[in-house]
């Protein structure tokens, strides 16, 4: 006889976001920069904001952080970010 | 606050009631929280209304998903919402009869709440335990977003994310083909690198019909991925894991424990650390259900442990979908991600146990949760005096987290029935003996060096200079509080353990303890 079961597991289909396209260009955009409060990640993160600002003539560089690496970021700093062209989170240790 | 001055007629408010106005965004998840809870208000004497910032679409959908029972209204053109002007939302207005303002609440406030329902004649309608916090902030007002100034109405914005509801989907069920081996279909989609028992419809109703709810009934979320823990899905893996039906008296409180944003569990699944949420179980429960707190007490020794542990850890994996070869990034892992459960030998604790010195009554089950580090041994058989059993015990307690590493972690203690009979011998109380711990667990000063940049030397200089057995150390731990005892194991055997930490604090895991309904 077929055995019938309960399914375990989550079952809700996460909704796929679609990633925007990919820029043409850093020139006049807008980067945030996502510090996770790891040590070590505002080394990597004033690095990456000088060259966006020297090299790529980018129009302005948000930095934004974490209060700790091991939560979700609050939805203030998510909102700050949605309005960036485009977004580098700084993992570090 | 009066009544605002020009303020709209509130659609279906009936003058000579109290009533209760509850501001809210559709999308705001404080506000999914708390709507909700206003359903056990009993109306007739009062009325309650939810006014819905959000169009219409987003509020029915609302509405339904989280089966709000008393009147929502559209708060159309925001124009209730810039009379009263609440900062933010959820904000709730008690009107007494002609309409005045008696009492404000602000976000998702338990106590609030509970204050709101007395001043109503009614009983507390947010219990403390159902694994909600206490208090959560809300998000700001609609009418007060720049967007919104110049709107007819809010726009929620459309996540693609179930709300936070209280009765979720059916589970599906699946129907195997004759020639498929349920036990190793089973072991592959949903198992723990271990066999588990086929979760047949006839034995998970058999672990529904135990809980006493209605088998949709949502118990917690579970991260990382946010999975509607339901009683039907949670009997599933309490059946898989090897549970007796009984269990889920403990299973479920366990699960809103772990799903308590105090104890994050988002983090404890998601880190590179050794971390796994380790149970321990207090109280007549033990005995009821057969909890082992003697020798091999973290071992492969009584079903309750064992089954409860693995339940828990198969809800994390198939609910949460904290998978050890996916999200969950632990550099080493731990053997407690199979079961990690203990109960305390209460009877071999001289002193209170571990629950009411967490807060509770010594007659009330309860479960705690500690983001813990594997244990380690402590061996101590020639110290005749309980002393220095307990100095012993500081040096072990000097190497949680990393050696050089002070304030951040905190520990639990688990004393053997023969240290402790040493230690309670010699005239400690619980509570000295904590604190003999710790002032005397240090770390030598000799040992930090600014050029070797070791993990907790950079942080020295927050750290407070003690002196212990004549020497010059930092103090390992932040306040006595960071340090736990609870008694477990056998009485033959002068072994005890220390058991380290995570991250800490409001930015890491806090411990949490729960009560379990009695019998």
């Amino acid at each position: 006889m077929p055995l019938t079961i309960v399914h375990p597991g989550n079952e809700s289909v996460p909704k796929a976001a679609t990633p925007p396209a990919r820029l043409k260009s850093l020139a006049g955009k807008k980067i945030g920069l996502l510090d996770i409060s790891k040590p070590g990640g505002s080394f990597f993160l004033d690095r990456l904001e000088e060259i966006l600002r020297t090299k790529h003539g980018v129009a302005d560089v948000l930095r934004t952080k974490k209060p700790t690496f091991s939560k979700n970021a609050p939805p203030q700093i998510i909102e700050q970010l949605r309005a960036m062209d485009a977004v580098v989170e700084g993992l570090a240790d | 606050m009066q009544q605002p001055q020009n303020a709209p007629a509130i659609p279906g408010l009936q003058s000579g009631k109290k009533a209760l106005l509850v501001f809210f965004e559709t999308d705001c998840p404080t506000c999914q929280l708390a709507l909700p809870y206003l359903n056990a208000l009993k109306q007739g004497s009062i009325q309650v209304i939810g006014l819905s910032q959000d169009d219409e679409r987003t509020t029915r959908e609302f509405v339904s998903q989280l089966k709000i029972s008393y009147p929502v209204e559209l708060d159309s053109g925001l124009k209730i919402s810039r009379a009263y002007d609440p900062h933010n939302v959820p904000t709730f207005y008690l009107l007494d009869e002609s309409g005045q303002v008696q009492q404000t609440l602000v976000g998702f406030d338990k106590q609030g709440l509970n204050e709101l329902a007395e001043a109503l004649g009614q009983l507390p309608i947010a219990p403390a335990d159902d694994g909600a916090p206490a208090w959560k902030p809300g998000c700001s007002s609609r009418h007060l977003e720049p967007e919104a100034q110049d709107t007819e109405q809010g726009k929620a914005q459309e996540y693609g994310v179930k709300m936070l509801r209280r009765t979720g989907d059916p589970a599906t069920h699946i129907t195997l083909r004759d020639d498929e081996d349920p036990f190793e279909y089973c072991r592959q989609k949903f198992g723990d690198a271990l066999p588990v028992i086929p979760p047949t419809v006839e034995k998970v109703e058999a672990m529904v019909k135990a809980s006493g709810l209605a088998p949709e009934t949502v118990i917690a979320r579970v991260p990382p991925f946010y999975g509607e823990a339901t009683v039907e899905k949670i009997a599933a893996n309490a059946v898989m894991a090897g549970c007796e039906p009984e269990m889920m008296r403990v299973l479920l409180p366990l699960l809103r424990a772990a799903c308590d944003e105090r104890f994050n569990i988002h983090g404890v699944q998601a880190t590179t650390h050794f971390a796994a949420p380790l149970v321990m179980i207090n109280g007549p429960v033990r005995k009821e259900l057969k909890f082992w707190s003697k020798q091999n007490v973290f071992s492969n020794v009584a079903r309750a442990n064992s089954s409860l542990g693995r339940a828990f850890q198969l809800v994390l994996l198939n609910i949460g979908g904290g998978r050890p070869d996916g999200i969950d990034m632990s550099a080493l892992g731990n053997p407690g991600k199979f079961s990690f459960c203990i109960a305390e030998n209460e009877e071999e604790n001289p002193w209170e146990p571990f629950h009411v010195t967490r807060g509770l009554k010594r007659e009330q089950s309860a479960v705690s949760l500690f983001a813990a580090e594997p244990p380690r041994g402590v061996s101590e058989h020639t110290a005749p005096a309980g002393k220095t059993v307990l100095e012993t015990i500081s040096f072990a307690l000097a190497t949680v987290w990393s050696y050089r590493t002070c304030l951040m972690p905190e520990a639990i203690v688990i004393l053997c029935p023969e240290h402790v009979k040493t230690i309670h011998r010699d005239g400690f109380t619980k509570e000295q003996a904590r604190q003999f711990l710790f002032e005397n667990t240090g770390i030598p000063v000799r040992h930090y060096s600014k050029e070797e940049r070791a993990e907790g030397t950079q942080l020295a200089a927050n750290y407070k200079e003690i002196t212990v057995r004549g020497e010059k150390c930092y103090q390992k731990f932040r306040s006595p509080e960071a340090i736990s005892i609870f008694v477990a194991g056998g009485t033959a055997g002068k072994f005890s353990a220390v058991i380290g930490s995570w991250s800490t604090g409001p930015a890491g895991s806090q411990m949490v303890t729960y009560p379990i309904a009695d019998k």
